[in-house]
C-alpha cells in the first residue's frame, strides 16, 4: 500500500465520521489541501490530523455539547477543558490516541528497518562448543595387504616391422666405412687361405729406361723401395709412394716413374688361386754395368 | 451555517488564525494557506475554521475553477465577514489592553 493510498484512506475514514452535513465537504476540502503538502511525512501527519479534527468537529456539533464548548469572549485567553469523554477528557484521549499512533508507526518502521539491518550487518563472532564428534569405539584395523603374490601382466608386444622400399630412391646407400670393425672369424671351421704376393708381371717396363741420365753420369746406384696397390687385373689403384729411399732423390723419383708406368702389367696377388687386389712393397734396383 | 455573531472560545491557536486573516481582511484563504502562514496542524486548524464559520465570523465557498482543466481539486476558501472583522479587531484590541495594562 503506497503512502498516497494510506493518506487518502485516512482522510476518507475521518470524513466518514464527521457530521453528515459536513462529511462530503470536509473530504473534498482536505483532499484538496493535501495536495498542497509536500509528499512524505507531512502528508501523513496532515491525514492523521484530519482524523483528530473529525473527532473535535463531531463532538462540537452534538446538540447537548455544543453549548458547553463555547464561552464568552473575555479580555483574557480561555483554556477550556469542558470537553470530555466520561472519565477521560477529550484532550487526554486525543493525546493518548496520537501517542499510540506514533508508537505503532515507529514500531512498524523499526521492525522493517531491523530486518534490513540484520541482513546488512552480520552478527558478531561468538564462541560455541561443538559437539563431541570423535567416536568412542576404535575402528577395526585395516587388513594387511598381500604383497607376496604380485602378478604383473606384461602386454604382448608384437613387432611386425615391414620394410618398404623407397620408390623415389631418395635415400642412397652411403659408402662402406673402412673403419668398421672386422667380423670375427668363425672359430669352428678355421681356414688358412693360400696367398701369393703380387709383383711385376709380363710387359713390365725395363729399369734401364727409367734410369736417370744424371745418375748414370754421376755413377749413382741403389735400391729404392716403393709401395704399390694393384687390383685383380694388375692395375694401380693408387699412386705409388716411396717406402725406403736409395739415398739418391733422382733414383727414388725414377723408381716412382717406373712403378706408375707399370700399371696394368703387375701380377695380381692370389688367394686360393683367385686374383685379388692388394698392396705390397716393390724394390727397384738401379745398377750400372761395367 | 450555525449561529451568526456568536461568541467563540478564544485560544492561542484561534488568535493566530484570526491574525492570518487580518493581514488582508478581504483575502480568501484555504486551510492550506492558513497552515503555511501560522503553522497550525490540521487537527487543530479545521475545527477552528468551522467554529468561526459557525459563529458567523467567516464565510466559505468553493474555489471557482474547473478541476479537470486546472489539473487539481478545487479548494475551500475562507473569508472574514464584516462581523468577523469587527469582532476579531475587538478581540485583539482587548487582548492588547489586557497585556499592556
Amino acid at each position: 500500500m503506497s503512502q498516497r493510498s494510506v493518506t487518502h484512506w485516512l482522510i476518507h475514514h475521518a470524513a466518514r465520521h464527521a457530521p453528515d452535513s459536513l462529511a462530503e465537504r470536509l473530504e473534498e476540502e482536505w483532499l484538496a489541501d493535501l495536495e498542497r503538502r509536500t509528499p512524505g511525512v507531512s502528508r501523513l501527519r496532515f491525514a492523521i490530523g484530519c482524523c483528530w479534527a473529525t473527532q473535535v468537529i463531531a463532538f462540537e456539533h452534538q446538540p447537548s455539547k455544543a453549548a458547553v464548548g463555547t464561552t464568552a469572549v473575555g479580555h483574557t485567553l480561555i483554556a477550556s477543558a469542558d470537553q470530555s469523554f466520561g472519565f477521560i477528557s477529550l484532550r487526554s484521549s486525543t493525546f493518548f490516541l496520537v501517542v499510540s499512533l506514533h508508537i505503532v508507526l515507529i514500531s512498524g518502521f523499526m521492525t522493517a528497518l531491523s530486518h534490513t539491518h540484520k541482513s546488512a550487518v552480520p552478527d558478531p563472532l561468538q564462541n560455541r562448543d561443538l559437539p563431541h564428534s570423535r567416536p568412542d569405539t576404535v575402528p577395526p584395523p585395516l587388513p594387511t595387504p598381500n604383497l607376496n603374490h604380485v602378478i604383473i601382466e606384461v602386454p604382448n608386444l608384437e613387432t611386425d616391422l615391414k620394410y618398404e622400399p623407397d620408390p623415389d630412391h631418395s635415400v642412397t646407400p652411403g659408402p662402406v666405412d673402412e673403419q668398421l670393425p672386422p667380423t670375427p672369424p668363425t672359430p669352428l671351421t678355421p681356414h688358412i687361405a693360400k696367398q701369393v704376393a703380387g709383383g711385376p708381371g709380363a710387359g713390365f717396363p725395363d729399369t734401364v729406361d727409367f734410369y736417370p741420365p744424371l745418375s748414370i753420369h754421376l755413377g749413382e746406384q741403389g735400391v729404392s723401395t716403393v709401395r704399390v696397390c694393384v687390383d685383380a687385373k694388375g692395375r694401380l689403384t693408387s699412386d705409388p709412394t716411396t717406402l725406403k729411399g736409395s739415398g739418391s732423390a733422382r733414383l727414388d723419383e725414377g723408381a716412382l716413374k717406373l712403378a706408375r708406368a707399370g700399371s696394368g702389367h703387375y701380377r695380381a696377388a692370389t688367394e686360393d688361386g683367385q686374383s685379388v687386389g692388394s698392396c705390397y712393397p716393390l724394390g727397384i734396383r738401379f745398377q750400372l754395368k761395367n | 451555517m450555525g449561529k451568526k455573531d456568536a461568541n467563540v472560545r478564544m485560544s492561542l491557536q484561534t488568535l493566530r488564525v484570526l491574525e492570518s486573516f487580518l493581514e488582508n481582511p478581504t483575502e480568501q484563504l484555504s486551510g492550506a494557506d492558513v497552515h503555511q502562514r501560522c503553522g497550525i496542524a490540521s487537527g487543530t486548524l479545521y475545527p477552528i475554521l468551522l467554529r468561526l464559520e459557525s459563529a458567523g465570523w467567516f464565510v466559505s465557498q468553493w474555489e471557482s475553477i474547473d478541476p479537470s482543466s486546472a489539473g487539481r481539486p478545487r479548494r475551500r476558501l475562507y473569508r472574514l465577514t464584516s462581523t468577523g472583522l469587527r469582532r476579531a479587531s475587538e478581540v485583539f484590541a482587548s487582548f492588547n489592553r489586557g497585556v499592556l495594562a
